[in-house]
């Protein structure tokens, strides 16, 4: 068996002691957190002991002694060895350090008073690989502060048993208790460990610490009261739901709210993915704000809102003049395919009245666009995403005439390939068995044949020109779904990005682990392998995956084979859709 | 001793086919009686010339009506016709062949009443006047030749996908063939009065003739080859006055399908070695759907 | 080629030309190195299947050698070993049509040649004609010169396309093969002349089955009412059509009539269909697919046994019944009448009618109480086929192949041309030299001599089981890893 010590770096130097620390069970290696220097009074020690253990909900224990050679203090080593009878363990570890040498070393009492390893004796035949001794530095601040990845609480019980190197950080981490004892408090032990420079230092944080309480009661409240009017009933008729399901805004601000409820919420963050996930959303808002704000200072300057107004207008004309070109030639013989004519000119025309009607709202509405941008772009303020969001609803409202030619395409066109399909099989004498899920044969009228073959002629003759509309209005609608995919990518992007994770990922590597690696300190004939154990951070791509603020509207779920299939048979796409609403 | 190789010492008892009992024989053992049961050509019909002139007679004015089809259709393209006159034709046609399919039919269960057939008629009828318009459109736009080639195939699957071992009700693909062709036909035609004319024209000929032709062969059997030859002179009569060659072309091959195919198959009987024996899958000949239905 | 093979021969062998007597007991102590191919095997259940586990059992516990080599099943791909070091190689080739491997005669040649050259196998036995892989065996063992044998578990008709198709392949396919065996007389008939043979290569050895498996137990049984019980894949070829008009008949006539059905298939919706259009729900209980170990259990419970194939080569499932102490009435179809003494079986015609008629008599006689009990009809069955038997005279057929020579070549392509005519015997001629250059190339590319030679497992030099061939008091039983 390795015996494997964690040894912190800040105990190198410490004067001679009492070895405190903690023995993973399960595994033989023992981790020390501190050192009681000399002189100390046993009682005290283990009530100081009991007193962290109800603390910090660690086995602490006396693990050995610690010996600092300084002039003047020779026979200290026999006195340590004594002290393993005042401690009763059922390992006692001495550790020593000789002048003029980096490593240390260690011998290893059984509570039979045995001695269970002696270098001097051992290592003139090292051939024994059984009882070896490893030690572990680290650095005993940034094990405290660091989380290793995949992230696993303490408090759930999960199936798996932790690896020795999670009990090892949760040791380190669950003992910050102990380490709250200065070097220069007055008490009856002393002790050395890692010390926090400055807390005094840190008040301001702790005074926004105290005050963020109450400013968070209050901003619930006020989040409570807007729940109260979303509440109302006129607003859970069917109309205003729809549309507000539909209006990028609208889903935008529900989301804030969430976000809101989940970073304002009173209670203290209980597990750290619940604190990383609250402050990801709070950096994330902050940076959205000053986004927003930014854009408002650049729209309001040089009367850029009446510029933009004056240009959006003759931009519609101009694309409804453009389609009206493109339905004129759909209309003619378009690429000198022959469709059929009488058909060709009646979808024609109903088009053509549509971008009629299209053109004389606009121009109704040219008037008030330069206040309607005014007060939109007021809404920047909120944040960049609900600017994004507003541009997006507009985007929608302007192009609706394509929407609508879209959806009489698309109606049209998938009632015709369902109606083929169907005669198809009754032109072979087959039918569509519900029951059975399969096709069966079936033997038909000869009035139903009849009419079932003069319908399939026509519907067949017919879809040419039903699929040519389709398609030019279906293109025309993807390049309307791709601008607005493009905005709620970028919206999404804003609100889940973990800007919070990244910057400590950045400005603090150590704080995410995700496993470490050794480097070999020294290794000297007589003395056991000593190791430095560094933090290995988490990859970029790690982060993102694990603190992504989950999101609730977003990215084409389809995938693109679906997609296409979706297209053919002439189903509608929506960039909103989400496969969430639509389980049955 | 049983075994491969037991040497051939005849022994006293009879070989029997049976595995249940050691017998003293190796296992590879051939006995006279090795083969015994092996019958040959026990299934085999003996076709008698006449009788398979008779049946292909369907075949050969199943081909006879579709160019009968296209010789009126020839001429309504050209004009000669008027579409009333042949309007009228056709409703004469068709009360004389549904008074005779009720004459023939007369002692049998009728499975539809005579208000169905009324209805199906006017529903044939009012669904045909009413799309003629559409369909005259309908392949405005395509060009005559693919029209032409559309409505080939179209006849040509008709006539290869025909049920002729059960020609009444008209299988449905042949059927739908069939009509595909003529309404492809028909649009080419010069006015929607032509158009309806022509379908009404291909109903009767594609959907009900086969009917009463297949109740003719039931009922009055002997009335069924005049029929037959009747159809026949009237296609090659028909294509002569347009076309003599193809009439010719068309004599020639409903002569060969009709008395040559047959000589080659009772001819070719005698070269039939078909091989039974207990080894072959039984067949169930009982009807076992009268346990379901 | 003949070379090869005799480098591998480890026992002094008879000269092929000795066939006097005196030869046969110094046969006894030659030992085979046997190859059983099929595409046919555990974890597929069926005949084939059992009858290729309890023929290597009995010959491994004679002293032969015997390796499996049929292709992977899933995840079940490698080497495994079952009982006795029965040693399977499931060897990866590509699954086409109902557990049939696909061929092309060469591909499956490097993986074949690998098992027959690293098992020194001086017999290839294949089985059954569905299996491909069977196929593919019989022709490169013969390009290998290894002397084949090949077990025909089926019959075929003549009648249609498919059908002659099949046969000419199977006459290629058989035309070299040294020994053919077929489970009943009637399979004997049919495979002469689908494969156009000589009769007397071909031996008729039956199946047969463990009637230790198969005891009655008349406790198991329900007197108030009679009870017929049918175990079928529930198939066209079986009949199951037949016993949808059996069913609606005799229940209609005898109210305390009852039928328990065992299997699977597609045709379970028309006995569903029947049971529902006649209220039968109670009398007519359809269990689904059986495991092998559960048969018994199903088969005690009843009293008659109906059998309802239109075609069989060797019904196993009458035997089973039968040893189980149950009347069997069944159809009077392929090798069926040869299974079964008179007094055990009932056989009918292929009809609802005939069928019916002798389920009658069976019934009638049931409830005069004249007939045999369930233990006499056992004792009778059970000697009748025995595994060992069947191994022994499958060791027959072994020792006459060994002293056949091996066509070489030249001798090869004159027999497929001669033998199945000049059409398919020129293309296979083709194929076989193409087969044999494609053999050279392999044999240049790894040479024989470097191929490891596998530890046996099972024969005369087994390192597991020596003790394994003295134990001869338990038959073994289908233990899958």
């Amino acid at each position: 068996m390795v015996l494997k010590i964690f040894f912190p770096q800040c105990c190198n130097i410490a004067d001679s002691g009492l070895l405190i620390g903690h023995w993973i069970p399960g595994h033989n290696s023992a981790v020390v957190l501190a050192v009681v220097h000399y002189p100390f009074i046993p009682g005290q020690v283990k009530k100081y002991l009991n007193q962290m253990q109800s603390q910090s909900q660690v086995h602490l224990t006396v693990l050995g002694s610690w010996s600092m050679p300084k002039e003047g203090k020779e026979g200290m080593d026999s006195f340590l060895k004594d002290l393993s009878t005042i401690f009763p363990q059922k390992c006692w570890l001495q550790l020593s350090r000789e002048i003029g040498k980096t490593g240390f070393t260690c011998q290893v009492v059984q509570n039979d008073g045995k001695l269970l390893q002696d270098r001097k004796e051992k290592n003139d035949d090292d051939s024994s690989e059984e009882d070896k001794i490893i030690f572990v530095h680290y650095d005993q601040r940034k094990v405290m502060l660091s989380q290793l990845h995949p992230v696993q609480e303490v408090s759930q019980k999960s199936e798996i048993e932790p690896s020795e190197l999670r009990l090892v950080f949760q040791t380190v981490a669950q003992s910050q208790p102990l380490f709250f004892l200065d070097k220069y408090d007055d008490g009856p032990l002393k002790l050395t460990h890692w010390q926090s420079e400055g807390r005094e230092a840190s008040i301001i944080a702790e005074l926004l610490k105290q005050a963020s309480v109450p400013v968070c009661i209050f901003l619930t409240w006020l989040l409570s009261l807007w729940h109260w009017f979303c509440s109302f009933r006129i607003l859970h008729s069917w109309p205003v739901l729809f549309i507000s399901s539909k209006l990028s805004t609208c889903v935008q601000s529900g989301y804030r709210g969430v976000h809101f409820k989940t970073v304002f919420s009173p209670q203290k963050a209980a597990t750290h993915m619940d604190f990383m996930r609250k402050a990801n959303i709070f950096v994330s808002f902050l940076v959205d704000i000053a986004l927003g704000l930014l854009l408002v200072s650049w729209l309001y300057r040089e009367n850029r809102i009446s510029k933009l107004a004056d240009t959006l207008v003759p931009v519609a004309d101009r694309v409804a003049k453009e389609l009206q070109e493109l339905l004129e030639w759909l209309m003619g013989a378009p690429a000198g395919l022959k469709m059929n004519r009488a058909l060709d000119q009646v979808l024609g025309r109903f088009f053509l009245y549509h971008i009629h009607l299209w053109i004389s709202y606009i121009h109704l509405m040219s008037p008030f666009i330069e206040r309607i941008l005014w007060y939109v772009g007021l809404s920047a303020c909120l944040g960049l995403t609900f600017a994004l969001s507003i541009l997006s609803d507009i985007v929608a409202l302007l192009t609706f005439h394509i929407y609508c030619f879209y959806v009489y395409g698309a109606r049209l066109y998938c009632l015709k390939i369902y109606g083929l399909s169907s005669l198809w099989r009754l032109f072979r004498g087959k039918k569509w068995n519900v029951l059975r899920q399969r096709v069966d044969s079936c033997s038909y009228d000869l009035d139903q044949l009849f009419i079932g073959t003069l319908l399939f002629m026509i519907l067949l003759f017919l879809l040419p020109t039903t699929a040519l509309y389709y398609l030019v209005f279906t293109l025309l609608r993807l390049v309307v779904v791709l601008f607005q995919g493009v905005i709620h990518l970028s919206v999404d992007f804003i609100n889940s990005f973990p800007l919070f994770a990244i910057g400590l990922r950045i400005c603090r590597p150590y704080r995410l682990a995700e496993g470490v690696k050794f480097k070999v300190l020294c290794q000297e004939p007589g003395t056991p392998l000593h190791l430095m154990m560094e933090i290995n951070p988490l990859k970029f791509s790690s982060v993102l995956q694990c603190y992504r603020t989950p999101t609730y509207s977003g990215y084409p779920k389809d995938s693109w084979a679906a997609l296409s299939k979706k297209l053919f048979v002439g189903e509608l796409i929506y960039p909103w859709k989400q496969k969430t609403t639509k389980t049955d | 001793m049983m075994g491969a190789d037991s040497g051939p010492g005849a022994p006293a008892v009879p070989w029997r086919k049976v595995l249940y009992e050691r017998q003293p024989f190796p296992d590879n053992y051939v006995d006279c009686r090795f083969l015994e049961e092996l019958r040959r050509n026990i299934r085999v019909r003996q076709y008698r010339y006449w009788a398979v002139v008779r049946e292909t007679g369907l075949i050969a004015q199943q081909v006879s009506c579709v160019a009968v089809f296209l010789t009126l259709w020839s001429y309504m393209e050209q004009g000669d016709l008027e579409p009333s006159l042949v309007l009228w034709v056709c409703l004469g046609c068709a009360l004389l062949g549904y008074g005779l399919y009720e004459i023939l039919g007369g002692a049998c269960v009728r499975e539809r009443t005579r208000l169905a057939d009324l209805q199906s008629a006017t529903i044939f009828l009012a669904f045909t006047f009413g799309f003629s318009p559409v369909l005259k459109t309908l392949t405005e736009s395509v060009s005559t030749d693919t029209v032409y080639a559309m409505s080939a195939v179209m006849l040509l699957a008709h006539l290869v996908s025909f049920p002729y071992a059960q020609p009444s009700p008209p299988g449905s693909l042949s059927l739908n063939a069939a009509l595909f062709g003529s309404v492809c036909l028909a649009s080419r035609l010069p006015g929607a009065l032509h158009t309806f004319t022509m379908l009404s024209c291909a109903l009767l000929v594609f959907a009900l003739w086969p009917c009463l032709l297949h109740r003719m062969r039931d009922k009055a059997e002997w009335s069924f080859p005049w029929a037959a030859v009747l159809v026949c002179l009237a296609g090659v009569g028909g294509l002569g006055s347009l076309w003599p060659e193809g009439a010719l072309l068309l004599s020639l091959a409903l002569l060969t399908l009709t008395l040559l195919c047959p000589l080659l198959l009772v001819l070719l009987q005698r070269h039939k070695d078909n091989i039974h024996g207990p080894w072959d899958e039984a067949e169930i000949r009982e009807d076992l759907s009268r346990f379901l239905n | 080629m003949g070379n090869r093979r005799r480098g591998h021969t480890h026992a002094p062998k008879t000269p092929p030309l000795s066939l006097d007597t005196h030869s046969s007991d110094h046969e006894q102590d030659v030992k085979h190195r046997i190859c059983m191919v099929s595409d046919f095997f555990y974890p597929n259940m069926g005949g084939v299947e059992s009858h290729i586990y309890q023929l290597s059992q009995c010959l491994i516990e004679k002293g032969h050698k015997v390796v499996i080599a049929t292709h992977a099943y899933g995840d079940r791909r490698g080497i495994r070993y079952l009982t006795n070091g029965l040693k399977v190689y499931y060897l990866p080739l590509q699954v086409m049509y109902n557990q049939s491997t696909a061929t092309t005669c060469f591909h499956s040649l490097p993986l074949l040649r690998c098992v027959f050259v690293r098992e020194r196998i001086t017999i290839v036995h294949a089985h059954s004609s569905f299996s491909a892989m069977a196929h593919d065996a019989l022709f490169h063992a013969k390009t290998m010169g290894l002397n084949t044998v090949f077990t025909d578990h089926s019959l075929f008709g003549f009648a249609d396309l498919s059908s002659v198709l099949t046969n000419k392949l199977l006459t290629v396919s058989l035309c070299d093969t040294n020994h053919i065996v077929c489970v009943s007389y009637t399979s004997k008939e049919n495979t002469v002349l689908r494969a156009t043979l000589d009769p007397e290569i071909v031996s008729v050895i039956p199946n047969a089955v463990d009637p230790t498996d198969f005891t009655p137990d008349p406790s198991r049984r329900d007197n108030s009412k009679i009870t017929i019980v049918v175990i079928s894949r529930l198939v066209y070829r079986k009949g199951i059509d037949l016993l949808s008009g059996i069913i609606p008949e005799l229940c209609g006539k005898h109210p305390d009539l009852c039928f328990l059905i065992g299997g699977e298939g597609p045709k379970r919706i028309v006995l569903e269909e029947v049971r529902e259009k006649y209220q039968l729900h109670d009398r007519v209980r359809l269990l689904g697919a059986l495991d092998h170990k559960d048969v018994r259990d199903v088969l005690v419970q009843g009293h008659v046994f109906l059998n309802t194939s239109l075609t069989e080569a060797f019904c196993m499932a009458i035997v089973e019944g039968a040893s189980c102490g149950l009347h069997v009435v069944s159809t009077r179809v392929g090798g069926i009448p040869e299974v079964l003494p008179d007094e055990l079986v009932t056989l009918c015609e292929p009809s609802v009618q005939s069928l019916c008629d002798g389920l009658e008599t069976v019934i009638a006689r049931i409830r005069t109480g004249n007939v045999a009990s369930p233990a006499t009809i056992h004792r009778k069955v059970r000697t009748l086929y025995t595994w060992r038997n069947v191994a022994e005279r499958t060791e027959k057929v072994y020792n006459r192949v060994c002293r056949e020579p091996v066509l070489p070549l030249s001798d090869r392509l004159h027999r497929l041309r001669s033998h199945c005519g000049a059409v398919a015997g020129s293309i296979f001629s083709f194929v076989a030299v193409i087969t044999f250059l494609f053999l050279l190339f392999l044999q240049w590319l790894r040479p024989d001599h470097l191929i490891d030679v596998a530890v046996d497992s099972s024969g005369p030099h087994s390192r597991l089981g020596q003790h394994v061939s003295k134990k001869t008091s338990k038959t073994p039983n289908p233990a899958v890893s």
